[in-house]
């Protein structure tokens, strides 16, 4: 019962932006006949470039280190993950020169050839640095998944495959990569997601996708009608692309927890191709993560040690605190939700468990705007504002990233409790008793792995926290972008800085507990 | 019970702002960022006894969040920039109007609300920044000229998301009309030297590099960079020189930052004094000069920048207007294409 009415609260604000969809505003009109088809184009195009590259990359990448032998093999395995912990707005902040490198040859263009294919040129190469930049930080996603499924469920086959002498090409391409292809189909729709959420890197390359014209109609026009409209849009994009990859992925679970070790063998690499591997593995990790973090480490030494002052001390302690309350509370949820699913077996609410957790295909920016909404409603009849509250902020992070902890906890909960539920109940446990003795020792596991995965994705977030901060809180991502959109570059790459060394503890960590299962 | 603590803290945090509130301490949301402004506030408590507490933000969110408070908002004061924001803020109910004798001599008619809403603290323009080498300056006419073909691929500005954009085309709807106002940011977008995007500076660093010729950018922003401690951007303003645009008719277009009490506000008296602080001389140098911008008496201005730039004729449009117009800007903007 309790969890049923917890699902339909987390529900409503992604019931009120889906409904706005059919709300008409006469600025609605004007936005359908000019900017929409922009946003659209502009949106397609990034998505689409960075979904193929990220895909290229990630799936050749995990190959290179899952299945091939060659020097420096071990390394590059857990380096590819490193651009994970660089947000998407700060991989753009610290490249922000990177077109302005283009600028004599656009020059020479403009002289040449003509001012309009200069104009042309210059668009266009601003969509491929984006798309570079965005890839380099989010490939990881394709990488990890991929990689995994290469190790846990493509394993026999693979292996078979090898016993039967075909060669590593046709093993590639007839057999691992079908088998993969549910993983990897995940991984992509998770870059797509965070394409889509971006706010700050879209923003500085000046692209309109339709998360920069929310922002742009809310704040900039004070329309929130038409953001609302834009965002049940993108909202319905989303699951679109979830929906195909649902019908890709079939019945295959995303993370399986296999414990079979790995039984095929490495194909090794010639000297010529050994050089090739290396180089193709080094690159992602250069512009991902080696380049920006040496550059913003650059910036930051020229800043005055009088910025170290209380209110940095502040902010850092805010981002680590609205992080961590903010996953414990949410893996509080998620289990309680997972537990009564599972103990009860109830069909209904296997369901609206579900449906909540389309919460993370929803970028941060709709999530924000449909709980200013639904704030709004509440102070009018209450007088209470929860508008600027922590409060408002933690819910939207609910909303946001229940998925992310249900994914580990769902799995070890199927794997490790079902049964012994079932045996629980038959012998009369009383459901507390059942819970705390018998599932949570067996979950920590998956509820540390959670709690992580939620604090990094938290600690990095911007457009939610944007829009629904509270007053004078910042968190270090919110500094991040403020100290840019004030032109302070190297004040702004202290905070980054911070960001990416915070988050990185956690994902090495979570990096070996994923191998510990292959 | 996570829950609990949290709107306790938040509870706390409303109980303190409502309790100064009660102490007549005035509850200031404000987009600045300097520390001269703390001394300034300083001077202002030493003064009459009043404390402030600063609330900062960025400028479009402190309105929406005061329009998200409603009645309950705990804000006494507003100070934002740009009057066509100043106008939002009136037309959103989030300010009301105030009667100070001291206000309507410090501040210039122009400058302020007709109706008393909100005040002008400080001024700039927007103006055409021009590469020395590749530009002479008898080139440049009026901002409608830049619209002519012969400055293809030649112009740097940014976007139109931002409100400075907004109020200067504002303007020209004033002026010229909606048709004109259209065709003028149609052919300027086709001017321009690429999509647009980046800062006011970053217009300027662009003209630098070669890869346009002029820029439109606000006054202030100049002198920031001339007094930079990056070198590159004392470099990037070296090349650079400032050109006054429409001497020979309406005038330079200006805007203001400016403040206003909020409809909130449980300290009426003690905020109308505030503002009226800072509109007194000493507080005008301050305000002003720490950022490069103009005072309210824009003849009287101190500052060796401003001197060496000269004087120049302002429009002297009644910058309420700016925010009248500012809905049809933005949809001009749209149909124009200018992102």
């Amino acid at each position: 019962m309790i969890s049923f009415i917890t699902c339909i609260t987390i529900f409503i604000p992604i019931a009120i932006v889906a409904l706005q969809f059919n709300n008409f505003s006469e600025n609605w009109e004007h936005i359908q006949n000019t900017v929409l088809s922009n946003y659209i184009f502009s949106t397609l195009f990034l998505v689409s470039g960075t979904a193929l590259l990220s895909l290229f990359i990630g799936v050749l990448s995990a190959w290179l280190v899952a299945c091939c032998e060659f020097p420096g093999r071990r390394i590059f395995e857990w380096a590819l993950i490193f651009p994970l912990t660089i947000p998407t707005y700060i991989a753009a902040y610290s490249y922000y020169d990177l077109l302005e490198m283009f600028t004599p040859l656009m020059i020479w263009v403009r002289f040449n050839i003509s001012s309009s294919f200069m104009m042309n040129l210059n668009d266009t190469m601003v969509y491929l640095v984006a798309i570079l930049v965005l890839t380099s930080v989010l490939f990881p996603y394709v990488y990890l998944s991929t990689r995994a499924s290469f190790l846990m469920q493509g394993n026999k086959l693979i292996e078979a495959a090898q016993i039967l002498g075909h060669p590593p090409k046709t093993v590639f391409w007839r057999v691992a990569l079908p088998m993969a292809r549910p993983a990897i189909i995940a991984g992509l729709s998770l870059v797509i997601m965070e394409t889509l959420n971006d706010y700050g890197a879209v923003e500085y390359f000046g692209i309109p996708t339709f998360t920069v014209g929310i922002f742009r109609s809310w704040l900039g026009m004070n329309d929130i009608g038409s953001a609302l409209k834009l965002s049940s849009y993108l909202m319905f994009f989303v699951f679109f692309v979830l929906f195909i990859e649902k019908y890709f992925r079939g019945k295959a679970k995303y993370h399986q927890i296999n414990d079979s070790e790995k039984t095929y063998r490495l194909n090794k690499l010639n000297n010529k191709n050994s050089i090739f591997a290396i180089i193709f593995c080094t690159i992602p990790i250069l512009l991902g993560f080696i380049i920006p973090v040496l550059r913003l480490t650059f910036w930051a030494s020229s800043v005055d040690l009088s910025f170290f002052d209380t209110n940095f001390i502040k902010v850092i302690l805010n981002s680590i605190g609205l992080a961590t309350i903010s996953s414990l509370f949410i893996v509080i949820i998620s289990t309680f939700l997972i537990f009564t699913s599972n103990y009860f077996q109830s069909k209904v609410i296997k369901f609206s468990n579900k449906i909540i957790i389309l919460g993370y295909s929803i970028p941060g920016a709709v999530v924000a705007i449909g709980i200013l909404l639904v704030s709004g409603q509440i102070n009018t009849f209450t007088g209470f504002i929860l508008t600027g509250s922590l409060i408002s902020l933690i819910f939207a992070y609910l909303i946001r990233f229940l998925a992310v902890a249900w994914q580990p906890i769902d799995s070890g909960m199927e794997k490790n409790c079902n049964q012994i539920n079932q045996a629980s109940r038959t012998l009369g446990n009383s459901t507390l008793k059942s819970f705390l003795k018998l599932n949570l020792p067996l979950l920590k596991k998956p509820i540390i792995v959670a709690a992580l995965l939620i604090f990094i994705d938290i600690f990095k977030e911007l457009p939610l926290t944007l829009i629904l901060r509270p007053f004078n809180f910042d968190t270090l991502a919110t500094l991040t972008y403020d100290l840019n959109s004030q032109a302070q570059l190297n004040e702004s790459s202290i905070p980054a800085l911070l960001i990416i060394l915070v988050t990185l503890m956690p994902i090495i960590f979570l990096n070996r507990q994923l191998d510990q299962r292959s | 019970m996570l829950k609990n603590i949290i709107s306790s803290l938040f509870v706390f945090l409303q109980l303190f702002l409502f309790i100064s509130n009660l102490f007549g301490d005035i509850n200031l949301y404000s987009h600045r960022h300097y520390e001269s402004d703390k001394i300034l506030f300083k001077e202002f408590t030493k003064k009459t006894g009043i404390k402030i507490n600063v609330i900062k933000g960025s400028a479009d969110q402190l309105i929406q969040r005061l329009v998200s408070e409603g009645k309950n908002s705990p804000a006494d004061v507003l100070l934002t920039v740009d009057a066509g924001r100043l106008e939002r803020a009136k037309s959103l109910g989030v300010l009301q109007p105030v009667n100070s004798k001291i206000l309507e001599k410090n501040v210039p008619l122009q400058m302020r609300d007709k109706e008393n809403y909100w005040f002008g603290l400080t001024v700039r323009a927007r103006v055409i920044v021009y590469s020395k080498d590749r530009v002479e300056p008898k080139e440049l006419s009026t901002y409608e000229d830049l619209a002519d073909l012969k400055w293809k691929g030649r112009i740097a500005v940014r976007s139109s998301n931002n409100i400075y954009n907004q109020s200067l085309l504002a303007s020209i709807i004033a002026a010229n009309g909606s048709e004109k106002a259209l065709r003028w940011a149609k052919g300027l977008r086709k001017n321009m030297a690429r999509s647009p995007r980046g800062s006011d500076r970053d217009q300027a660093r662009v003209v630098a590099s070669g890869l346009a010729d002029i820029a439109i950018m606000n006054t202030y922003y100049l002198g920031i960079m001339e007094n930079s401690k990056d070198k590159a951007d004392q470099e990037v303003v070296s090349q650079l020189s400032v050109f006054f645009p429409n001497q020979n008719d309406r005038g330079t277009h200006i805007n203001v930052s400016g403040a206003g009490v909020t409809s909130s506000s449980r300290n009426k008296e003690e905020s109308i004094k505030f503002i009226e602080f800072l509109t007194d001389k000493k507080s005008q140098e301050t305000l002003a000069g720490v950022n490069y911008e103009y005072p309210l008496k824009m003849k009287k201005n101190k500052s060796k920048l401003l001197k060496r730039w000269g004087e120049f004729k302002a429009d002297d449009l009644q910058l309420s207007i700016l925010g009248e117009k500012n809905t049809e800007a933005v949809k001009i903007f749209d149909t124009a294409g200018w992102e």
